[in-house]
């Protein structure tokens, strides 16, 4: 906002107020609001009368005094100029700011300029550099010894313009006071010492933004892919798997042990392995136990595996084609069939039809079942990792049983 | 089957699969340095404040893996070190001195344990609800907190404060195994003293655990790409003379040099270096390589996709002059945005925020915040150093004091560094202090006070100093630069 209208007065000319009690009450088009008292004082004199539209923020509305001055005596300082200051004068205008954010944008009087700022009242974020104020503060020593080799008084300290942080009188103000150097060049540091305080937060650059950079990789790995059409479908992974070896094993048992193991048994007892410390979805989101790796930089610590619950669809092929292609155990095409049906009926079902072909077959060693799985989009890998320790884990099998 | 019947107490959370939001006054997202202070100065406030920290304890990089327990193990290994080399001129003589390494890591333990839980205990002491568990944005005012102990829990807050911290800028080429090739985590936590070790980046943390290693027997070697060692902040005449110092300890430096490439498949690492101008190529062999070339804002997994908050191109989360995003009930506080990467600025960004929110203003004084390297001697700055101040055209004096003109100093037989003034030509006004030497880190004190208050050395070198005390050198380097100093 920049203009506000004074509603009414709440205190006349020379009433004393205290901290708190409500000064004026303003308006503007969209609020109305009143004015608290940041200080006892008494109202010397009102110059904005209630009633006043549109008075520009940073007009006087009004001169304060101490509670203790004596308001026939006071000269009032000269509006929008800054005076030289009188003893006696510790006027400011009324100062609206309850906090730094209405100060920035509440009332039309509290930006308005004045000679001093009260003393016990300092505005509190934002001190401009080289105004006189009351030090309230014992001087510094070197301050101290300045005036004193100057023959001045100690209260002389209060007329010189003070730019330290919080009004602090510093040892910079009082040689410019005395013209030993430059009279601005205090207050010219103080600026630039203040800026140092503060982030540099003038330069700032945004990474580019995060669906960019996103959506970059995410093409490089459709191209990677069979068809970008494929992308939100599942994928069927598939491998060709001889269970020959298991049937022989199966026959072992039998003549050894006299029990028959069914082959799901050997298949489970695989499936499990194999569905241990899976690379993991590269869907996947991180846990909070590897972002916390992360954070200690031991994300190369941290296992990139979980386990699975993949259960292996089994489909008998032909013998003709595979016993053309020898050695189909790397035969890895990643296709895209949509998922069948239950895969616990699936392995039931192939399993009372295919034992007598695969028994013969495991004597010519010609036997080939292609093992599958539904993978999400993004566990193709690990899909593959599965089926091949299917594969390798069968020798294993072969000992733990 | 009973337990499902009994039902849950109002007060227990986040046990539940998905237990309902709670709407707090404010959330924090981080339990490090930043973000506990903030919690506790929040509670303090009497505002309605929960915590997430996913680490399981409180303190963050600082008190679990950084500035406390590297520390302890500064700490202890200078008195090994002292018990070695240094005690005999000093009419102790002691028998055999055994380095028990195992103990030496148990006790920098039992410090992080016990200053871990006191933070602990002050989060209960101040009413801060702790929730132990990953949280991300699934909306501007809600976080959805993925729990250690299973489960999830998504909270609801009117403010909610980012303060997830910094990690290790790994070194491109070399995997981290936090074995071999580690970070600063790794370095205080290795198991064996390696024989040579290297340190890539001659910065504080460098130094740091170069010199624990180096004090327990490793040889080490410092590249750093810079001409100096220390960081740019730090001046670079106390950057010359830390490093003489150093060097007489047993550290070897290579400045101005670059680091090609690096392979650790062999039992070692073998690591390619050559002049950072041009120059021959040369390898170095390590039994450990320390990767300290810096850090960076860590903000990962936080979702910040999901409420379109943006980082700049280093990183780290863009925010006004009251830390807040561009969602202005989101700040951002700590080593994950602007600023020095600094435990203590972190601190000072937590409460500074916290009365932002609540006061409408807080002040936290950038060019009042001091920097340590805690190698022995320590060194420690505040304000601005000789080529700052030549950059931007800032006449100033300069004064300093030898501590070997300083009587305490002569006495601990510890007479290495100086302190050294810069104040306005004109004004005198303190623009910075630049100490190396003994206790350097708690000297840098009177230093930050000194410019906090926009003191001249005039206003220093006038208050009494105790003697005997080394802060007598702050003194007289304080005397030198206004007029001169009395012992020197």
């Amino acid at each position: 906002m920049t203009e506000g209208n004074i509603a009414c007065w709440k205190v006349k000319e020379g009433d004393s107020f205290s901290t708190g009690d409500v000064l004026l009450e303003i308006e503007t088009d969209k609020a109305q609001m009143d004015v608290e008292a940041q200080d006892d004082g008494r109202m010397a004199k009102i110059t904005q009368e209630a009633g006043s539209k549109g008075v520009k923020v940073g007009t006087r509305i009004a001169v304060l005094a101490d509670i203790d001055d004596d308001l026939s005596t006071l000269t009032l300082p000269a509006a929008e100029s800054a005076p030289t200051p009188s003893e006696q004068e510790n006027k400011a205008s009324i100062n609206a700011s309850k906090s730094s954010e209405s100060h920035a944008s509440a009332s039309p009087s509290s930006r308005a300029e004045d000679s001093s700022t009260k003393p016990s009242n300092p505005p509190a974020p934002s001190t401009s550099p080289g105004r006189p104020q009351k030090q309230l503060y014992p001087l510094y020593p070197s301050i101290a010894q300045l005036l004193h080799e100057n023959g001045l008084s100690s209260s002389e300290a209060d007329k010189i313009p003070a730019s330290g942080p919080k009004g602090r009188l510093l040892k910079g103000d009082v040689l410019g006071y005395l013209g030993r150097i430059s009279s601005t060049y205090s207050s010219e540091q103080s600026t630039r010492i203040t800026k140092l305080g503060h982030l540099d937060l003038s330069n700032v650059k945004p990474a580019p933004s995060k669906a960019m950079a996103l959506s970059q990789p995410s093409k490089a790995q459709a191209q990677k892919r069979p068809g970008p059409e494929l992308e939100s479908t599942d994928t069927e992974v598939a491998i060709p798997i001889s269970l020959s070896s298991v049937i022989s094993v199966q026959q072992r048992i039998q003549a050894t042990l006299g029990v028959t193991l069914p082959l799901s048994t050997f298949i489970a007892r695989a499936t499990e392995l194999a569905n241990d410390d899976l690379p993991r979805s590269a869907a996947t989101k991180p846990t909070a136990d590897e972002l916390f790796n992360d954070v200690l930089g031991l994300n190369n610590v941290s296992t990139k595996t979980s386990k699975a619950r993949y259960v292996p669809q089994i489909t008998a092929l032909p013998t003709k084609p595979f016993t053309e292609r020898a050695g189909p155990r790397r035969q890895q095409d990643i296709y895209d069939i949509l998922t069948g049906g239950s895969s616990t009926t699936a392995l039931t079902k192939k399993f009372g039809i295919q034992p007598p072909g695969m028994m013969a077959g495991s004597k010519t060693g010609e036997s080939t079942n292609v093992f599958s799985v539904s993978a999400a989009k993004g566990e193709e890998k690990r899909a593959r990792v599965f089926l091949e320790r299917i594969v390798h884990s069968k020798p294993q099998l072969l000992y733990s049983v | 089957m009973i337990r499902t019947l009994i039902p849950k107490s109002a007060s227990s959370r986040g046990r539940g699969y998905a237990t309902e939001a709670s709407e707090h006054d404010l959330i924090i997202i981080g339990g490090g340095v930043a973000g506990y202070v903030a919690a506790i100065k929040a509670g303090q406030e009497g505002m309605k404040v929960a915590c997430i920290e996913k680490r399981g304890v409180l303190g963050g990089t600082c008190l679990n893996v950084g500035c406390i327990p590297s520390k302890s193990l500064l700490n202890n290994s200078h008195m090994y070190h002292q018990i070695l080399h240094d005690t005999k001129k000093r009419g102790i003589d002691v028998g055999d001195v055994k380095l028990n390494l195992k103990q030496m890591m148990a006790a920098k333990n039992t410090s992080v344990d016990g200053l871990t839980k006191g933070v602990e205990f002050l989060f209960k002491k101040n009413k801060v609800e702790y929730i132990k568990g990953t949280g991300a944005f699934s909306g501007e005012n809600e976080v959805k907190v993925n729990l250690i102990d299973g489960g999830e829990q998504t909270l609801r807050g009117k403010n909610i404060f980012i303060a997830t911290g910094s990690e290790a800028t790994p070194f491109p080429g070399l995997t981290i195994d936090e074995k071999k090739v580690v970070t600063s985590t790794g370095a205080i936590a290795l198991e064996s003293v390696p024989k040579k070790m290297v340190v890539i980046g001659g910065g504080i943390i460098g130094l740091e655990m170069g010199s624990v290693w180096s004090r327990l027997g490793s040889e080490v070697t410092v590249v750093e790409f810079l001409g100096q060692i220390g960081g740019p902040g730090m001046d670079a005449e106390i950057s010359k003379t830390t490093k003489k110092i150093l060097e007489k300890q047993g550290m070897k430096f290579k400045l101005g040099t670059k680091v090609l490439k690096g392979d650790s498949s062999g039992e070692g690492v073998k690591l390619e270096v050559e002049a950072a101008k041009g120059g021959k190529a040369e390898t170095l062999d390590a039994d450990v390589v320390l990767v300290a070339i810096g850090r960076r804002p860590y903000t990962a997994g936080l979702g910040l996709e999901n409420i379109g908050l943006e980082v700049d191109n280093k990183g780290r989360l863009i925010i006004d002059e009251q830390y807040r995003t561009k969602l202005p009930h989101i700040r951002v506080i700590g080593d994950c945005t602007f600023g020095p990467m600094l435990a203590h600025k972190a601190e000072e960004e937590g409460v500074a925020a916290v009365e932002f929110v609540k006061k409408g203003y807080g002040h936290v004084n950038y060019n009042a915040i001091p920097s340590v390297m805690y190698t022995h001697p320590e060194v420690a700055w505040v304000g601005q150093n000789e080529a700052e101040l030549k950059e931007q055209g800032v006449k100033y004096k300069a004064g300093s004091f030898p501590f070997s003109a300083n009587s305490r100093a002569k006495t601990n037989l510890e007479t290495e560094g100086m302190v050294k003034f810069l104040a306005d030509a004109e004004t005198d006004r303190i623009l910075g202090i630049h100490i190396v030497g003994p206790n350097a880190g708690e000297m840098i004190a009177e230093g930050v006070l000194a410019i906090e208050y926009g003191a001249s050395s005039e206003d220093v070198g006038r208050t009494s100093h105790a003697h005997p005390t080394l802060a007598e050198a702050f003194k007289e380097a304080a005397m030198a630069t206004y007029g001169k100093a009395i012992h020197y």
